[in-house]
């Protein structure tokens, strides 16, 4: 194992190696048999420019080099996506329908979710620190049950399950309390791990100020904590977005419901999937954004 | 402890009162609101499916708002996910089903099954370009199904049919595996990557495959139809009224021919009177 590692120093040699990677893959793809080269040949030639394109990309400012890339990458895509032989046609005609009505939904659900979710963690976590034995064991008990059960599970629970009950709920109300409660048991964990992370010579610093108890929480470690907290939170919204699809298991509009039904009218499903994810990438993308300038601003104490 | 036994009598009393509706209620609540909430399946066309509009469209539509203009009501529609009609738990929250349901005993013990309405021919489908000819040349091939259908039952020979409806039927087919999908439109998309490349063949409703057919796959039916599947509309358990005044208007609907030329505007075929036999 060693071995290789040195190897590996060599750049010619990882050069070669990758050449090895790239060729194998790309002779497994279909090419044009009008073409008078063979297969093999085609998948060399192919893999020889993206190793060339990689190295002159590199003598570029690293800036320019990421653009460069992910401009090649989307294209890559594109020409995938392309190869489907979509119906703009139809694309177009629904795409209102995705855009106003599905995202609408989407949007809805997992914002009071996240929102909800949040309120739950942080007193999930406070609880789960907490040295009443009750409070600890409701935290714990919760966390490993809403961790330990598959979502559509706790989404039927609360949506077929609680009217025997008497408590009849409708849709929205029944996908925002699961996925809340279900994130919210992520969320605990990831709030105790920020809280645990300020060092304790802060609380007791607090102490030795005269600080209540309330106070050293709020004042001084829920600030530190919440940079740290941010980074994983950003990362359950995402999922949580593509996770809210589950509230159309209730027959609610939104984005994954409309992309599933509408496609299936005239077996164009690939359009819609397709439309559907590059709608979910492009909110992802705007809310890594977000997330980027939110941890700017509670990353300021760190700045000198 | 006299408190937790009569906690637990209290929630067994309350599940106990809220399962059944009493007589009659349904019924009353539609009428009082001077609409009825119908639970369909908008996922297979022409049956039932969500239009470029985004409104629900179809055969099953069409009867529903027909069924609801004859009890003098509006019909609107909500499409829960297939197990959440099929637990008979509705809470409520919808008054009807009309999806496309065949009555089976399994569900007849939480569902109530007014009338059929129509039924759907099952065929086997290949490839176009596959060389089968017959049925038979099927046996011991890959086939594929919509997991926990009427048709994976058929291949599995376990279909059980309400013989009070339902013509009877023969397994005419020993497939050699069963691929299970999410939905028929699935095993489709299989087959159409080529004779044999992931899948031989698959089963599914004839209207169904017409309409991919339709949307160019490159399929074709392989024989008879193998099976004639009864769809019936459904109501929660425990309103006997509203259950017989609604299978009185469905029968009322297909002795005036409405539910013929409903079937021949959507199917192109009269799939009500096929009650071969």
């Amino acid at each position: 194992m060693a071995n290789v590692f040195t190897l590996m120093q060599h750049a010619s040699i990882r050069r070669v190696f990758l050449f090895i990677i790239l060729f194998g893959l790309l002779i497994n793809f279909d090419y044009p048999d009008n073409w008078d080269i063979s297969g093999p040949v085609v998948a060399a030639i192919i893999a020889g420019l993206i190793m060339l394109n990689m190295h002159l990309v590199l003598y570029l400012p690293f800036r320019a080099q990421v653009v460069v890339f992910w401009f090649e990458l989307l294209t890559l895509f594109m020409v995938f996506f392309y190869s489907f032989d979509l119906s703009y046609t139809f694309i177009i005609e629904r795409l209102p329908l995705l855009i106003f009505t599905g995202i609408g939904y989407t949007l809805l659900v997992s914002a009071l979710s996240i929102m909800i979710a949040s309120g739950i963690a942080l007193v999930g976590a406070l609880m789960r620190l907490s040295n009443n034995g009750a409070a600890f064991a409701i935290s714990t008990f919760y966390v490993s049950f809403f961790r330990g059960t598959p979502l559509l599970l706790q989404v039927y629970l609360i949506y077929l399950g609680l009217p025997q009950l008497g408590i009849i709920l409708d849709a929205i109300p029944s996908g925002v309390i699961a996925l809340s409660l279900c994130y919210g048991a992520y969320m605990t964990e990831i709030f105790r791990s920020g809280i645990q992370a300020v060092p304790k010579a802060q609380t007791e610093a607090a102490l030795a100020l005269g600080l209540k108890s309330w106070q050293i929480m709020l004042k001084v470690v829920l600030p530190q904590a919440i940079r740290i907290i941010i980074p994983p939170t950003g990362n359950n919204f995402i999922a949580m977005l593509k996770d809210s699809s589950l509230v159309s298991a209730m027959g609610v509009m939104e984005l994954m419901y409309l992309a599933r039904t509408l496609g299936r009218s005239e077996f164009k499903h690939f359009e819609m999937l397709i439309t559907a994810a590059l709608i979910y990438w492009f909110i992802s993308f705007l809310f890594e954004l977000l997330q980027g300038r939110l941890e700017k601003h509670f990353g300021k104490s760190m700045k000198r | 402890m006299m408190n937790w036994t009569k906690c637990a009598l209290g929630l067994t009393a309350m599940i106990a009162f809220t399962s059944f509706a009493q007589a009659g209620e349904v019924l009353d609540k539609v009428m009082a609101d001077k609409t009825m909430i119908v639970a369909t399946n908008s996922e297979y066309p022409p049956a039932s499916y969500l239009n470029s509009e985004g409104k629900f469209d179809g055969f099953d539509v069409d009867v529903a708002k027909e069924l609801a203009k004859r009890l003098g009501v509006q019909a609107t529609f909500i499409n829960p996910a297939w197990e959440a009609i099929t637990s008979g738990k509705w809470g409520g929250r919808w008054q009807m089903a009309i999806g496309s349901m065949t009555p089976t005993p399994a569900r007849a013990q939480v569902l109530d099954f007014p009338a059929v309405y129509y039924f759907t021919p099952a065929a086997f489908y290949v490839h176009q370009k596959a060389s089968y000819e017959s049925l038979k040349d099927l046996n011991g091939k890959k086939i594929g199904a919509s997991a926990g259908s009427t048709y994976e039952s058929y291949l599995n020979k376990t279909l059980k049919l309400d013989e009070a409806y339902s013509p009877p039927f023969d397994y005419l087919v020993e497939p050699g595996e069963i691929r299970t999908y999410e939905t028929d439109t699935n095993a489709m998309d299989d087959l159409r990557l080529g004779d044999g490349v992931r899948l031989d063949a698959g089963i599914s409703s004839v209207p169904n495959i017409h309409e991919a057919i339709k949307n160019n796959y490159p399929l074709r039916i392989l024989g008879e139809p193998v099976f004639f599947e009864p769809l019936a509309v459904v109501v929660a358990k425990g309103d006997k009224e509203f259950s017989q005044k609604t299978g009185a208007i469905v029968e009322e609907m297909r002795a005036d021919g409405t539910l013929k030329a409903l079937s021949i505007k959507w199917f192109g075929a009269d799939l009500v009177s096929t009650k071969a036999k």
